[in-house]
């Protein structure tokens, strides 16, 4: 798959912090940013069907799972568990941020000609959604107090053009990147989930837990 | 693994999502399809044909170990595996495949044609375009919202369906100026519909025309000229206000406003209003309201609740002679007209059980005369039974034929009064 031009979204404005007046803390917005995952999961639900529907058979059958050729620089949700439980915060709100700046992109050059007006819509209409979810994910980052990621110089993505891509692969693509949403969606559901959790902790837990932020 | 940061009791004693473990170790586990290093390429790569015709398609398998080879491959088209019989071992890494009489493509991202290995993985895809050219689009019709822009329709050429994506274009010029514009703002009233939006010039005509592009080829409609002021429309009048007439029970007075937008041009618009009855579908329709903003409506039943409406034609705007276009339906004003004020069957029971909203002008002013008598002189005697028993002693003697055709209406004899009163 060819690498994006995003340097749109790497120069996001500095999101502003949450209402300090009478701070509710970060637990509404991460709360907030898990029910926009769900939302957008079920968004997407219905997106994918549609889009796999044009795609038509094979890929819109239940079971397909063709090569993953060229979608090597998506970035990936699987991961090992233990992994995934010992995340710090920053890095499990970054790895989302990351993902899902990457996926936007990716999702905006999905700009299939051929396609009705009516899916484009629709696309239009979910990268909006996914969107909200990145400022809602900046939002609880900024509220803990973690910068946004910056790309380092140089590997900053940029369009390169790749070798000529026929259709039947950029379809296999296309259909990597529906699969990858969705699992990362899933996955984000929990991470946010786990953090939601994190800030409720019982009385005595709250003050390791506060001293462990400290950088 | 990150370093260190685990805040020991309070996160082991928390017990994660029962689920999660047990799925992202199976997506760990799942088998990578096609992992082997075997690939292959298909000839001819996304193709575009004419339904009817035939292919012949190659799938050359090559990878690392040499021996990779052509047997044990097969192909499916659109996910269902094809006959073997239309399949052939070319040499040793390739298969070719032979397809006659082909089907309009089933979506029109392409007919997906793969080349698999023997234990079902996919080597290589090729999207199939089939389909035919696009036909000449047809039935250009535009309109002007208050000559401020246009937007035109189009049907697509007459069978439709061409099986391949098709791109419309719609294009325009001034007659005499040469540059031809292309249309940007499509699907605004319906799949096949663009809007423009400004720069648009009176008073010199446009040509319009609307092409249409696939893969096999275009097709140009027919040009559509038109003068922007012959196709006006505007929006329907505002602040429509209907209301009673007095103490008359078959009128209502309805009044609106020019639609503002054309307020100073619509010295010749032509106004329609409707009506109906609270619980009726059928609208009667007062067809020649010109130039006015007011109308009065008559012949209605009493007690009764009526809906109405208005719209305007910018008929003759800057003295085109042709009808401009109807603008939508005003929202529905509602307003009653009075009860029949005599209780009883003298009144309102009166009117015909046929609904005849239609009564004759003579019946209909008798009664406003009788009804104004009332208020304003001592008749108190005077009532609609007092002329229908007239009228009966009249048709008895058959002296009344002559009379009556000439005061009523033809074809009214005796039908006016029903059975029950």
């Amino acid at each position: 798959m060819l690498a994006c031009l995003c340097t749109v979204l790497w120069h996001l404005p500095a999101v502003p912090a949450l209402n300090r007046t009478g701070d509710p803390g970060p637990g509404l917005s991460i709360q907030k940013t898990y029910d926009l995952t769900r939302y957008l999961e079920h968004q997407l639900r219905s997106l994918a069907g549609t889009y796999l529907n044009y795609l038509g058979p094979p890929f819109n059958e239940p079971d397909f799972n063709p090569p993953r050729l060229g979608a090597e620089t998506l970035p990936r949700a699987t991961v090992d568990l233990e992994v995934w439980r010992s995340l710090n915060d920053k890095l499990r709100l970054t790895q989302n941020y990351e993902a899902y700046s990457h996926l936007l992109c990716y999702l905006r050059g999905l700009n299939r000609q051929a396609a009705t007006a009516e899916l484009r819509r629709s696309l239009a209409h979910f990268c909006t959604s996914l969107q909200g979810l990145l400022g809602s994910i900046a939002g609880v980052m900024a509220a803990l107090g973690y910068p946004l990621p910056q790309p380092l110089p140089g590997t900053e993505p940029t369009w390169t053009p790749g070798p000529a891509h026929s259709d039947f692969l950029q379809k296999m693509d296309d259909f990597w990147l529906l699969k990858e949403l969705q699992t990362w969606l899933w996955r984000s559901a929990k991470d946010f989930n786990r953090l939601k959790k994190k800030m409720q902790p019982p009385a005595a837990a709250v003050t390791l837990h506060l001293g462990a932020h400290g950088f | 693994m990150p370093a260190g940061r685990r805040g020991p009791a309070a996160q082991s004693a928390r017990q994660p999502p029962p689920l999660l473990p047990l799925l992202l170790l199976c997506v760990l586990g799942a088998p990578r399809a096609g992992s082997g290093a075997h690939t292959a390429v298909i000839s001819p790569q996304d193709p575009t044909l004419l339904i009817g015709s035939s292919l012949l398609a190659t799938c050359s398998v090559h990878g690392d170990p040499p021996g990779a080879t052509a047997e044990g491959l097969y192909w499916t088209l659109n996910g269902r595996r094809l006959p073997p019989e239309l399949s052939r071992v070319l040499n040793a890494s390739t298969l070719a495949l032979a397809l006659a009489n082909l089907n309009g493509s089933r979506q029109q991202s392409g007919d997906n044609l793969v080349c698999h290995a023997r234990d079902g993985s996919i080597l290589a895809g090729s999207c199939l375009y089939v389909g035919l050219p696009p036909e000449k689009p047809v039935n250009i019709s535009c309109w002007s919202k208050n000559m401020k822009d246009l937007t035109c329709r189009w049907t697509p050429g007459a069978h439709g369906e061409t099986f391949l994506h098709t791109n419309y274009s719609l294009k325009y010029k001034l007659r005499w100026y040469g540059q031809d514009n292309t249309c940007e703002e499509y699907h605004t009233v319906g799949p096949h519909s663009c809007h423009i939006p400004k720069d648009l010039a009176l008073f010199t005509p446009y040509e319009i025309w609307v092409e249409a592009t696939n893969r096999l080829g275009s097709a140009r409609s027919d040009v559509l000229t038109l003068d922007i002021l012959d196709v006006v429309t505007t929006d329907p009048p505002p602040d429509v206000h209907v209301s009673r007439v007095g103490g008359l029970e078959d009128q209502l007075s309805v009044r609106w406003v020019s639609p503002p937008a054309l307020k100073d041009f619509l010295f010749q618009a032509k106004y329609q209003i409707r009506y109906r009855v609270e619980d009726s579908v059928d609208w009667k329709v007062v067809d020649d309201v010109s130039n006015q903003t007011s109308c009065r409506l008559a012949g209605l039943k009493p007690g009764t609740v009526y809906f109405v409406q208005v719209r305007c034609n910018p008929f003759g705007i800057y003295g085109s002679k042709k009808a401009g276009i109807w603008s939508e339906w005003s929202h529905p004003t509602a307003a009653s007209t009075p009860r029949s004020e005599r209780p009883g069957p003298g009144g309102g029971a009166c009117e015909p059980r046929g609904g005849e909203p239609s009564s004759g002008p003579v019946r209909r002013e008798l009664k406003q005369f009788l009804g104004w008598l009332k208020k304003h002189a001592y008749c108190s005697n005077l009532s609609f039974r007092l002329y229908d028993q007239w009228r009966a002693w009249m048709q008895k003697s058959h002296k009344t034929r002559n009379q009556d055709e000439g005061i009523l209406p033809s074809g009214r004899r005796g039908t006016a009064r029903g059975p029950a009163r």
